[in-house]
């Protein structure tokens, strides 16, 4: 996998320097200890994930080789396929709705103006606040009798009685899509900032004084220039959009009725809750396959934007 | 004269629609937090009913806060325990990526690139897909259910992003400077300590804040890797504190909970934004 | 609350003395926070009593099962647990759990012992667990809302239509009261309330020795409608669509609940803790009449390897003689030894005795994968429960369930 990556362009500052055997040897000591934790931690749990994989591996009792059993089991393994359809949904619509949300904002803290760092500041915030917390924080503002929404609903009139919001799949869904979009637009909205300051003003400058319009200078100017910046937030909206765990467990239980189960949730209940271990494993390098080649692509489209 | 006092009219009104939405929509992201930080001051009973008014009515009150200290070990067990992989995993991550970061800026040795890109895309993939092979081999070397164990993993989750940002800022640094104390002398490990690191100060501050942020806050691996009640990390007494006692929830104490674990992120961010900021859009430049 | 902190202040003070003093180990336990109404008062007793020490964890209802399984493949799982029984068959089966077989027919009272425990707690003509506590469901009444309501305050209902009179009656007295609750998103919570009422009309969930599931029965039809017909008539409150068992007992210790079938163990929990509700005791009948409970509790196990089986004798002896019985009634357990049962209870009042003898007519579903037909939050009776009380497709949800837990059934064998 990693072999179809260039390094990418931060190649470090080539420099003439002794290249005595005693600074190779310094050089490596240096990394050792970061090797030697990504080997221990990541490479070998890799591989023995896969080798995993191919066992029935119960939590307690003796693993057994079953080849690529629980790989044909998990075709048909109707709720991994409604969860990871679910996942995908998840991650269109979160992603859309963070980007409906964080580039007006972009826009607007763009200016410098008395208090707009202070207004940045206060849209940031949330960013900062683990996904943990702010599900057990969303999980209380949702709840029917000690909530506030179910109780403002009801008193504008909105609905004619205190209705729980966690109990329809929509209103779950869209829920915990308002959550995400509070929680992370901050966070996209100054990964667009940095794009938008890195447009020349004098561009900007010109095509006003050729009389553009605005929405003209945006859709021409800003958006074209903008094109890495906007892949590289897709990237990470769309990879942390499809892990998402923390907030449909801890606010929705996974439900109503399994239907918020996201796949890595399906992959903790099979792991660590029916302690079928090999098969998660198998289903965690489907999912793992599936992101790497999102990320894959993704990154290809970043580095030759003309190709979106 | 009509015409500059027509400008300044609209003007007022364009400032006005400006800090109008400003306040509206800060307001918005703010109320959460606020309102979550107000109810854990309600009286347990108070605040079982919806929050409005947000604010206390019957006066401010600990009881929350007292109601979560009493949960299992105490929360300043819990409390405690957070800190210190907190801290542990910052300092670690501080070490381990200052080390890594001065070796693939500044030398040159076998597979060097091979290296490196291998650490950086480990951040492609999740380690959720790895957590079944890490609580075994945590099991092997008998860190499972300790607080090292789990600094471990967390430290090695934050490692692509803090060599990335290590070796950017060893990067950034002029080869002279360096090259000047060697002339005079000075053993590496010298040049690293007392020549480089003021110079990569701000790269360690960034390093440092997202370390204590991402292990503060993670749920998941704790969740599985920590059995035992009196080794529960923050986030993981607080799901347990969610999932109610004696069969009902005392949501007061929940939002106590959120607001112990929210106050230090919000405080550090709030000190240290410029080089939170810095973490963010160091990899939207690149 | 407080007894919590006392209990392990105690715990670990005479734990300090007694380590320096005597180098006598300290066992760990843990058990399920549903039993924090008797079992660190129990524990407490038991120390202050003895050399040997048990320092005691509550683990989380919802999370006992994932952290003992863990932390015995981990080595670090501690000495003794009191189990929730139906996971005996499981953790025996994956050998994590001691033979307690000699120890337990050794002790001169063994045939005393509630066979609903003994039942699962064996696993192939071998035991592996014996009772810890007994907790058989029932229906609870708040007495204060009948009154209210115009009904008889001392007359339990005896069939699910006097049921959902009274729970209709209840529930017109409006201001945030409803007529009945159960927890609608909680496998393990209506296993123990649900199933009695197709078991009281002469129905089963698992048949051939629990290798058949028999979810589309009439008598599930029946209790469904049972269920769906309070739901839609509104007597049943919002919050009970989406709650996993986190929240199942907040109505009812608040004065908001007419009705609600429930754990003994609550008896113990509202008599400390919410002295002021009213309340009285029944069975849960079946469709005209009858009775039948879910024989539930936990069983307590050690976990294998450790040579603790004189400590573990030490503190069985304790707990089934007449003091520990009395003080596992006293917090809301019923006694697991039926000679010193009377006893036990003398002392309380008549809700105790009619949890007593819901016991003693308690089934219990026996089956190595209960976890995952049962009680798991993403198994398919909890899902087909959600679905067939609040959705529209009974029917479809009640075949797919059957399929699904049959299909689990057939990997298991």
């Amino acid at each position: 996998m990693t072999s179809q990556q260039q390094p990418t362009g931060a190649q470090p500052v080539r420099r003439r320097n002794s290249r005595s055997r005693r600074n190779q040897l310094a050089g490596l000591l240096f990394v050792a200890p970061a090797l030697a934790l990504v080997l221990i931690f990541f490479v070998i749990p890799l591989g023995m994930a896969f080798w995993m994989s191919l066992h029935n591996w119960p939590l307690l009792g003796k693993p057994r080789f079953i080849w690529f059993d629980n790989y044909s089991r998990l075709l048909q393994d109707t709720q991994f396929w409604i969860s990871l359809r679910f996942t995908v949904y998840y991650t269109v619509i979160v992603t859309i709705a963070i980007f409906a949300v964080a580039f007006p904002l972009a826009l607007y803290a763009e200016r410098s103006r008395p208090l707009t760092k202070l207004y940045r500041t206060a849209f940031f915030l949330p960013v900062v606040v683990g996904f943990g917390s702010a599900s057990l924080l969303w999980a209380w503002l949702l709840d029917v009798d000690s909530g506030l929404f179910s109780y403002v609903f009801a008193h504008l009139g909105l609905t004619d009685k205190r209705i729980n919001l966690l109990a329809d799949f929509d209103t779950t869904f869209w829920s915990i899509v308002v959550m995400v979009v509070w929680k992370t637009a901050g966070f996209n909205m100054i990964i667009l900032l940095t794009g938008l300051q890195g447009i020349s003003t004098e561009v900007q400058e010109a095509a006003r004084m050729d009389g553009a319009s605005s929405w003209q200078r945006f859709r021409r100017i800003t958006l074209p220039l903008m094109r890495r910046t906007i892949a590289l937030a897709l990237i990470l909206s769309v990879a942390g959009s499809m892990l998402a765990f923390d907030q449909f467990y801890i606010i929705a239980d996974g439900g109503p009725q399994n239907r918020t189960v996201t796949a890595v949730y399906w992959i903790f209940s099979q792991s660590f809750m029916s302690f079928r271990l090999g098969y998660g494993a198998a289903l965690s390098m489907v999912l793992l396959v599936i992101l790497v080649v999102i990320s894959v692509v993704q990154l290809r489209l970043l580095r030759n934007p003309e190709g979106v | 004269m009509a015409g500059s006092r027509k400008s300044s009219v609209r003007g007022l009104f364009a400032d006005v629609r400006y800090h109008g939405f400003g306040i509206i929509a800060g307001l918005l992201f703010l109320a959460p937090l606020v309102w979550s930080v107000l109810v854990s001051f309600k009286p347990s009973v108070e605040a079982r009913q919806p929050p409005l008014p947000p604010w206390p009515v019957d006066g401010f009150s600990v009881q929350s806060y007292d109601n979560l200290a009493q949960y299992g070990a105490g929360i300043w067990t819990y409390t405690g325990n957070s800190l210190m992989v907190s801290a542990a995993t910052v300092v670690a991550s501080v070490i381990v990526s200052l080390f890594a970061g001065y070796g693939f800026s500044r030398f040159r040795f076998p597979f060097k690139n091979a290296l490196f890109v291998l650490i950086i895309s480990t951040v492609m993939i999740p380690f959720q897909s790895i957590l079944t092979p890490l609580f075994l081999i945590l099991t092997k070397l008998g860190l499972q259910n300790t607080l090292t164990g789990i600094v471990l993993v967390y430290v090695t989750l934050q490692l692509p992003f803090s060599i990335f940002m290590m070796r950017n800022a060893f990067d950034a640094v002029p080869k002279e400077i360096e090259d000047a104390a060697r002339v005079d002398g000075a053993s590496v490990l010298r040049v690293l300590y007392r020549i480089m690191l003021p110079l990569v100060l701000p790269g360690v501050v960034t390093v440092a804040i997202f370390a204590f942020l991402a292990s503060w806050n993670e749920f998941l691996a704790a969740l599985i890797l920590l059995t035992d009640q009196k080794k529960y990390t923050l986030p993981v007494l607080m799901a347990a504190v969610r999932s109610g006692q004696f069969g009902t929830i005392d949501w007061g104490a929940v939002q106590s909970g959120v607001t112990l674990m929210m106050a230090p992120c919000l405080i550090l961010f709030l000190l240290l934004q410029r080089y939170y900021i810095r973490g963010l859009t160091a990899g939207a430049v690149k | 609350m407080k007894l919590l902190k006392i209990a392990a202040l105690t715990a670990t003070i005479v734990g300090a003395l007694s380590s320096s003093a005597l180098a006598q180990q300290k066992l760990t336990m843990w058990s399920r926070s549903t039993s924090e109404a008797f079992m660190p008062t129990l524990i407490k007793a038991f120390n202050e009593k003895h050399k040997t020490q048990i320092e005691l964890q509550i683990v989380p209802s919802a999370e006992m099962v994932q952290k003992y399984a863990t932390a015995a493949a981990g080595g670090s799982a501690p000495d003794f647990v009191s189990l929730d029984l139906v996971y005996g068959p499981a953790f025996a089966k994956s050998g994590v759990l001691e033979d307690l077989t000699d120890m337990a027919k050794s002790l001169p009272y063994f045939d005393q012992l509630s066979k609903a425990h003994l039942g699962t707690g064996t696993y192939e003509g071998r035991i592996y667990a014996l009772p810890m506590s007994a907790d058989a469901s029932v229906l609870l009444w708040n007495k204060k809302l009948f009154k209210q309501a115009g009904l008889d305050p001392n007359k339990a209902p005896t069939t699910w239509a006097e049921i959902e009179a009274a729970a209709g009656k209840v529930n017109g007295l409006g201001n945030g009261i409803n007529g009945f609750y159960f927890a609608g998103a909680c496998g393990g919570c209506n296993a123990f309330t649900f199933m009695p009422l197709i078991w009281a009309s002469g129905g089963d969930i698992l048949v051939d020795n629990g290798k058949r599931a028999n979810i589309d029965s009439p008598q599930m039809h029946d209790a469904i409608n049972f269920y769906r017909g309070m739901v839609a008539k509104g007597y049943v409150p919002e919050s009970a669509k989406t709650d996993s068992g986190k929240n199942f007992f907040g109505g009812f210790a608040t004065d908001k609940i007419g009705l609600s079938p429930i754990g003994a163990f609550a008896i113990g929990n509202l008599v400390k803790n919410y002295p002021t509700v009213d309340f009285g005791v029944t069975f849960i009948p079946g469709k005209d009449g009858g009775r039948a409970s879910f024989g539930g509790g936990d069983n307590f196990v050690v976990t294998a390897g450790r040579d603790n089986l004189q400590a573990a004798k030490e503190f069985l002896d304790f707990v089934y003689s007449l003091e520990g019985q009395t003080l596992l009634a006293k917090g809301g357990s019923l006694p697991t030894r039926a000679d010193v049962a009377a006893e036990a209870v003398k002392s309380l009042d008549e809700r105790y005795q009619i949890a007593t003898e819901a016991m003693k007519i308690g089934r219990t579903p026996s089956s190595p994968v209960y976890n995952d037909i049962i009680n798991s939050s993403t198994g398919p009776w909890k899902q087909m429960l959600n679905e067939v009380f609040f959705g529209n497709d009974v029917k479809g949800s009640v075949a797919k369930a059957q399929a699904s837990m049959q299909s689990i059934l057939d990997a298991a064998n």
